[in-house]
């Protein structure tokens, strides 16, 4: 054993801060075409004519795609895992977002893409926009997708839903309720490298995609779904990214490119300017979230009742699973026997949401401890306590029920109290993640432990 | 007017890769004619240092020396599946891949040594790129000659592959409940934040973050640090600085360039001080469990928590700008109190800005 555990710097490193390394944007081929996209003006409007023949007369100008071209043109990221498409590559109808493509253009230049993008004969209608998810299923509220204005399709149900024990017996049990909101914001993924994207048409019929991708499989399935290809006809070359967060799991250039290099029979290039990048590309997405916690006046949470609505943007993409998987952790490190939740992912015009450092976490982490600092105010209890009492513990289940493992809040929590010098009673820094006993096992809690048991309990 | 100091923190716990499962890492390695050893994997280096992170476990695994070892995960062509590089899956799952694959790598090397060397595969070990008898260790055989012996004696590539996946977990639409854990190993984490608010100006400064991670094994100390303070910088960005629609849900003055949206940058760095425990994941590999997307989850409500310590109010919009500091400190909001209720933000709710009260949200079956 000696590289396991060794501080080796990345072997990338020095390549990465000395500008060696290649990346996508390094790429040179000759003959390339430059692509520039026409995008929607507006937040929400009917696409009532569109016409690209001027464009396509222009000089310089080899190809220009629209949702005509694209053999299927609405392709769920999530379809694998049963969450329908909704979102067409390049907008058909419907804008949704300002920003939305519509259509792209491979030219000789940059310059001869955007000036051809600027002839395209366009007209809109404009819709009324929601922007405010808190009234997206208010009665007077503007219908922007046409699955409602939240998803449909966790199963037969509009929310993705937690019930674990008995919630009502919790809220009448306690000493105290405590309510609050928690709004955490839309931040931009930020990366240098802007979404960028070369595709190579080769001598045998191939396309070669050099992809700023976090995920080339995944992309590349992507791309496949929307050509209706087999995977052997692609070939992804990527594995080095000038910053990814979550954003560049978003195929959002490589199909359009293996268009228009088909289509152009040259090699084209696609990449986004900093505008287009911080406007038009997905941000982390904004959260609601309303939390009440029954408690007792000694600190024991019995119970918690939870709304999260997530804003998804105009289009579903990862947010249905993101939602779930903030469902999954809404008692964060903490053993909550009693549980409601309901979750909605609710659709706006502004630009999609998508999966960021944290996906669904982040935003009831928030939530969580803040609250949490709330809650021991509330009953007059150290906060530091609150949570030793409260925490996860070897056997105890989480909301879905699982039974853990190898659970650490108590570890990093005296951890971090030591490290700053708080002074925590003994009974408290005496505690380990061991399985609950004597106080620690009240009532309320042993009752469930025993029925998780009586079920076969550890998965 | 006055600069006030306080102290917040949080508690964190984030599960290692995909919600549900179902997202293989497959990986495959082969060995030259010297022993050296190719592993192609398509797990793609966002930054975190995954390709370092898997060459240290093919070189343990193997037991040969760590500068033996090239990582490829350039292309589809010749690396095999990886689901992507998210959901903190790449030390874990795509580290799982890479060390099954190359403990059938280590099998064929010790079946091959065995010929060379006439001891039975089980008396063999591997250390530091020889093969050796255990306990008899002056009877031994180099890696390199005996990928040698393979390639041109024995007209045979030494390779192996092999996939990480955990099978997809059913949930329970109408109660959530899962049968099968529905993700790998959880980690967990605690940040302490000191903050000074100055309640002139409603601006925070982030003085020091201590932070406790446990990441069950840290396969790459220095890299686990590099995770845990890039994760405090994009943090202390989400709980004071960061914001794509600065009048949300308004979408009006997005910023549209690096000089119109606030990022954090060297100026907000605080003094920072980090914690490393290993309680080890039973399944990941040398016990590892992630740390990725954590790393940012934790100061968020550590900062908000150390505001109110500050101050005495509570800003959980976030993130917490200045002049959403000085409209807190101006209101000085309590909660309202209703029998044992005790509510805050009122202002907020669904239930106060929905014009039917959120009927929509609230009104869903029991």
């Amino acid at each position: 054993m000696k590289a396991v555990g060794a501080r080796l710097p990345r072997y990338d490193g020095v390549g990465h801060v000395t500008g060696r390394t290649r990346f996508v944007d390094d790429v040179r081929v000759g003959k390339t075409l430059w692509v520039k996209a026409l995008r929607s003006p507006h937040h929400h409007a009917a696409i009532t004519r569109l016409d690209v023949s001027k464009a396509a007369a222009m000089p310089g100008v080899h190809a220009i795609v629209t949702h005509e071209d694209i053999p299927r043109n609405v392709y769920g990221h999530l379809e694998a895992l049963g969450v329908p498409g909704d979102e067409p590559l390049l907008a058909a109808e419907d804008v949704r977002y300002l920003g939305q493509p519509i259509a792209a253009v491979a030219a000789e230049s940059e310059a001869a893409a955007q000036a051809a993008v600027e002839a395209i004969e366009v007209s809109y209608e404009e819709k009324p926009a929601l922007f405010d998810i808190r009234k997206a299923l208010d009665p007077d509220a503007p219908q922007i997708h046409h699955w409602g204005n939240v998803y449909p399709h966790y199963g037969s149900y509009n929310h993705r839903r937690v019930r674990k024990g008995n919630i009502d017996w919790a809220f009448e049990k306690a000493d105290v309720i405590v309510e609050g909101v928690y709004r955490p914001q839309a931040i931009e993924q930020l990366p240098l490298e802007t979404q960028v994207c070369t595709v190579v048409p080769e001598p045998d019929g191939r396309l070669t995609v050099y992809s700023c991708t976090q995920a080339m499989y995944f992309s590349m399935g992507v791309v496949a779904a929307h050509l209706q290809w087999p995977l052997n006809r692609l070939k992804f070359v990527g594995g080095t990214v000038g910053g990814g967060f979550g954003g560049k799991v978003d195929t959002a250039t490589d199909t359009i490119c293996c268009l228009l290099a088909l289509k152009a029979r040259r090699p084209v290039k696609w990449r986004w300017t900093r505008e287009e990048e911080m406007l038009c590309s997905s941000t982390r997405a904004p959260w609601h979230i309303e939390l009440a916690d029954a408690v007792t006046s000694d600190g024991w949470i019995l119970g918690r009742r939870t709304l999260t609505i997530h804003d998804a943007g105009a289009y579903a993409r990862f947010s249905p699973y993101g939602l779930t998987k903030h469902a999954f952790h809404h008692s964060g490190a903490y053993t909550i026997p009693n549980l409601r939740f309901d979750g909605f992912v609710a659709f706006t015009n502004r630009v999609p949401t998508t999966a960021m450092r944290g996906f669904g976490v982040t935003s009831v982490s928030f939530a969580v401890e803040t609250h949490l600092n709330r809650v021991a105010e509330a009953i007059g209890m150290d906060p530091w306590e609150l949570r030793l009492k409260n925490a996860n513990r070897v056997g105890d289940t989480t909301g879905n029920g699982v039974t853990l493992k190898d659970p650490s809040t108590v570890p990093v929590t005296l951890a971090a109290a030591e490290r700053v010098g708080i002074e925590l009673p003994a009974e408290y820094r005496a505690m380990t993640s061991d399985p609950r006993g004597g106080d620690l096992l009240p009532e309320h809690l042993a009752a469930q432990q025993n029925l998780s048991e009586l079920n076969g309990g550890g998965h | 007017m006055a600069k006030h100091r306080g102290r917040g923190f949080a508690t964190i716990e984030y599960p290692t890769g995909m919600n549900q499962n179902g997202d293989p890492s497959q990986a495959w390695i082969k060995l030259k004619p010297d022993g050296r050893v190719d592993v192609f994997s398509g797990t793609v280096d966002i930054g975190q240092g995954s390709k370092t992170v898997h060459t240290q476990i093919v070189a343990d695994t193997l037991g040969v020396p760590y500068d033996w070892v090239t990582m490829d995960n350039t292309n589809t062509d010749s690396s095999a599946v990886c689901t992507g590089t998210f959901a903190s899956r790449g030390t874990f799952i795509g580290g799982n891949a890479v060390r099954l694959a190359a403990e059938r790598v280590r099998e064929r090397i010790l079946d091959i040594a065995s010929k060379e060397l006439e001891i039975d595969p089980s008396d063999l070990e591997i250390a530091d790129g020889e093969v050796l008898a255990k306990g008899s260790p002056q009877k031994k055989i180099g890696v390199a000659d005996v990928a040698g012996a393979a390639t041109y004696n024995y007209g045979e590539l030494i390779s192996g592959s092999s996939t990480a996946l955990k099978p997809f977990a059913d949930v329970d639409d109408a109660t959530g409940q899962v049968e099968i854990e529905p993700h790998s190993a959880i980690s967990y984490a605690a940040c302490v934040a000191d903050v000074e608010v100055d309640d002139e100006t409603g601006e925070v400064t982030v003085l020091k973050m201590v932070q406790v991670y446990d990441v069950g094994r840290a396969i790459n100390p220095l890299l686990v640090e590099g995770q845990i303070e890039g994760g405090a910088i994009m943090g202390l960005g989400l709980g004071l600085l960061e914001n794509s629609y600065p009048y949300y849900p308004s979408v009006d003055h997005r910023g549209g360039e690096f000089g119109a949206y606030l990022g954090p940058a060297f100026a907000d760095l605080p003094e920072l001080d980090n914690v490393i425990i290993e309680n080890p994941s039973a399944d990941g590999p040398f016990g590892a469990k992630a740390i990725g997307e954590m790393a940012n989850n934790a100061q968020p409500p550590a900062i908000a928590n150390a505001i109110h310590d500050a101050v005495g109010v509570w800003v959980t919009e976030m993130p917490a700008t200045p002049d959403r500091v000085l409209a807190a400190l101006k209101a000085k909001a309590e909660p309202r109190r209703d029998g044992k209720r005790v509510i805050f933000d009122e202002q907020l709710s669904v239930r106060t800005v929905s014009s039917n009260g959120g009927e929509g949200y609230w009104g869903v079956e029991p």
